[in-house]
């Protein structure tokens, strides 16, 4: 085996299954998955030696790959495409009572996902790897490169504006923020 | 440590998918091609020594990587970008002209109501397209209906129009061709080697697009397509215009000189006779659409789901309203005054004049000869179509043997 070899066996065999589900769950379609995936390996083929002597080098690569799979989602929401299957409605709804029994499962998808191609990239970047990838702050700081204390600024604001874009599907009383992790 | 939080909570849930086994095999497939890359990619040592080798070597590492990217990365990056943007252009094309050289005898693609030097026409089935003219705001009715010719040599071939094919070019190529240089300007070669899986190119080789690298736009085309025991057929498709005005003599039905005239339809073709008639006014829920009309189904389950959430009951049966494969609608006529929310819409179609026929039989079957004549019938009787297509599909037990199709079009009379 080659050091090249190893090198992929050692940074990316263990996590192929995690970038192409952190990428799908992003994106949702097929093509613009296939996109997404693309220019996330690009990045990673010209930072190859800096992933390798990164701390965290598996951090790293799923912000490459989050970050490349929302640059997808911004796109698309920026130009409306999402009249086709699990479109995503143009006007969130009011809140009510009853809006959250109304919508669909896919309606639901589809509303948090565009609501996600609204935050700007450090934001989108920092709540997806802390809430969805579940990494810790000082790993995401690591793999965006800035201090973990700007992490948690970009979650929370994140926070603020997913909870002022969806209120209708979160609990009728918002609770407080409870990290002071 | 993570911290819970309702925002957290609802996006985490919101997001946990599976990949679909389709989606994965294709991202599988960038991987490996990936791996490749990584384990032909030179060796790197720059990263030990001392502080100031480690500068050099951080400038010399720039520089291979500059360097690597000049001669690779264009393949992948610049390249893939420069084609999925003519894909995309010719993708959502308001006009599309070409001339097409089929096996080195050229004839104009965008009209093959005239038959081509060295062919007769054997099999004529009307067609017929309802486009938007960007330039004008008009609609423009486009005749292409002959897609059967035999040689004077007596060899049979199909004449397919190419145009859906170039506005459904995938967003990704399968090979980069590298560069090419004519008249000054620089082409970049991308080949598609899957057959659409539409099955719209039996047998298909290579289909090859040429991209001139200044103006992003497609240069020219070339298919190869060879079906099992049958010759090597070669298209070449040039001379593409994308949205700019539609030359109005391609519009002409007087024939050049050379060409002879279509005649009647071919035997076997379905009558059809258009009524023109009052219509009344309708509204309707509709979601709107692009691409395959095999969406149609789907497209109707989801108008009706929304329609029996928000407790509104169809006041008739489905329909759909096409303006191109691009654009077009499917949904429920509902009660005057009905409102919708993104994506689904609530249309109203104004009362008019229209021309209409029932015809009996499975849904989709035989809809483009329907069409065809349907709309022959239509400019016979010295109308022509004023507005979108549209179908109203009915049937007492959802069978194909009770299934009817209303064919709908608005009209205007011929001037």
């Amino acid at each position: 085996m080659t050091d090249r070899q190893r090198e992929y066996e050692r940074l990316i065999t263990p996590i192929e299954d995690r970038m192409m589900r952190t990428v799908w769950r992003i994106t949702r379609d097929p093509d613009g998955a296939e996109d997404a995936f693309q220019e996330a390996l690009l990045t990673i083929w010209r930072r190859w030696d800096r992933i390798l002597t990164h701390p965290n080098p598996q951090a790293l690569i799923l912000e490459i790959s989050i970050n490349a799979a929302h640059d997808v989602l911004r796109r698309k929401v920026r130009q409306g495409k999402w009249l086709q299957a699990g479109a995503v409605p143009e006007d969130i709804p009011d809140a009510s009572a009853s809006a959250l029994q109304n919508l669909s499962s896919a309606e639901q998808d589809a509303q948090v996902l565009r609501a996600i191609g609204l935050l700007s990239k450090n934001q989108a970047r920092a709540i997806l790897m802390h809430a969805v990838e579940e990494i810790p702050y000082g790993e995401i700081a690591t793999a965006m490169d800035c201090r973990e204390s700007t992490v948690r600024k970009h979650v929370a604001r994140a926070r603020a504006k997913l909870r002022t874009l969806l209120s209708h599907l979160l609990p009728a009383v918002p609770k407080e923020e409870t990290s002071h992790a | 440590m993570h911290d819970s939080n309702d925002v957290d909570e609802l996006i985490r849930r919101r997001t946990q998918m599976e990949v679909p086994a389709e989606v994965e095999e294709r991202l599988r497939g960038r991987l490996a091609e990936f791996r490749t890359r990584v384990e032909q990619r030179p060796p790197s040592r720059f990263f030990v020594g001392v502080p100031m080798l480690r500068v050099a070597a951080l400038t010399a590492t720039l520089l291979v990587l500059a360097a690597v990217g000049l001669v690779l990365i264009p393949r992948q990056s610049g390249g893939s970008r420069t084609y999925a943007a003519a894909a995309a252009q010719l993708r959502s094309a308001q006009s599309l002209e070409y001339t097409l050289v089929l096996n080195a005898e050229p004839y104009v693609a965008v009209d093959f109501s005239f038959l081509a030097p060295a062919y007769r026409r054997l099999n004529c089935s009307w067609g017929i397209e309802v486009r938007g003219d960007g330039s004008t705001g008009k609609q423009i009715v486009l005749f292409h209906g002959t897609r059967t010719y035999l040689t004077e040599g007596g060899k049979q071939v199909e004449a397919a129009d190419l145009a859906e094919e170039l506005r459904a070019l995938p967003r990704t190529a399968d090979e980069v061709l590298g560069e090419r240089w004519t008249g000054g300007r620089k082409l970049v070669g991308y080949r598609l080697t899957k057959e659409p899986p539409d099955g719209s190119i039996p047998g298909l080789k290579a289909l090859d697009v040429w991209i001139d690298s200044g103006t992003s736009e497609a240069d020219h085309v070339d298919i190869t397509v060879q079906e099992p025991g049958k010759p090597v057929h070669q298209m070449h498709i040039q001379n593409i215009r994308v949205n700019q005005e539609v030359n109005r003599a391609l519009f002409d039905l007087t024939p050049p000189a050379g060409y002879s005239t279509i005649g009647a339809p071919a035997a076997g073709a379905p009558a059809v006779q258009a009524e023109i008639k009052q219509v009344d006014a309708m509204d309707a829920v509709v979601v709107p659409m692009q691409g395959s009309y095999l969406q149609t189904p789907a497209a109707l389950q989801s108008v009706e789901d929304y329609l029996k959430k928000t407790g509104v009951t169809p006041a008739g049966p489905p329909l759909g309203r096409f303006w191109s494969e691009q654009h077009w609608e499917a949904g429920y006529p509902v009660p005057p005054g009905t409102q919708a929310e993104a994506p689904f819409q609530a249309v109203s179609m104004p009362a008019g004049l229209a021309a209409s026929v029932v015809v009996k039989g499975p849904w989709a079957k035989d809809s483009g000869s329907r069409w065809s004549a349907f709309l022959k019938s239509v400019i016979e009787q010295g109308y022509l179509p004023d507005g979108p297509a549209m179908e109203i599909w009915t049937s007492e037990d959802g069978k194909p043997a009770t299934q009817s199709t209303e064919m709908r079009i608005p009209v205007a009379k011929a001037k």
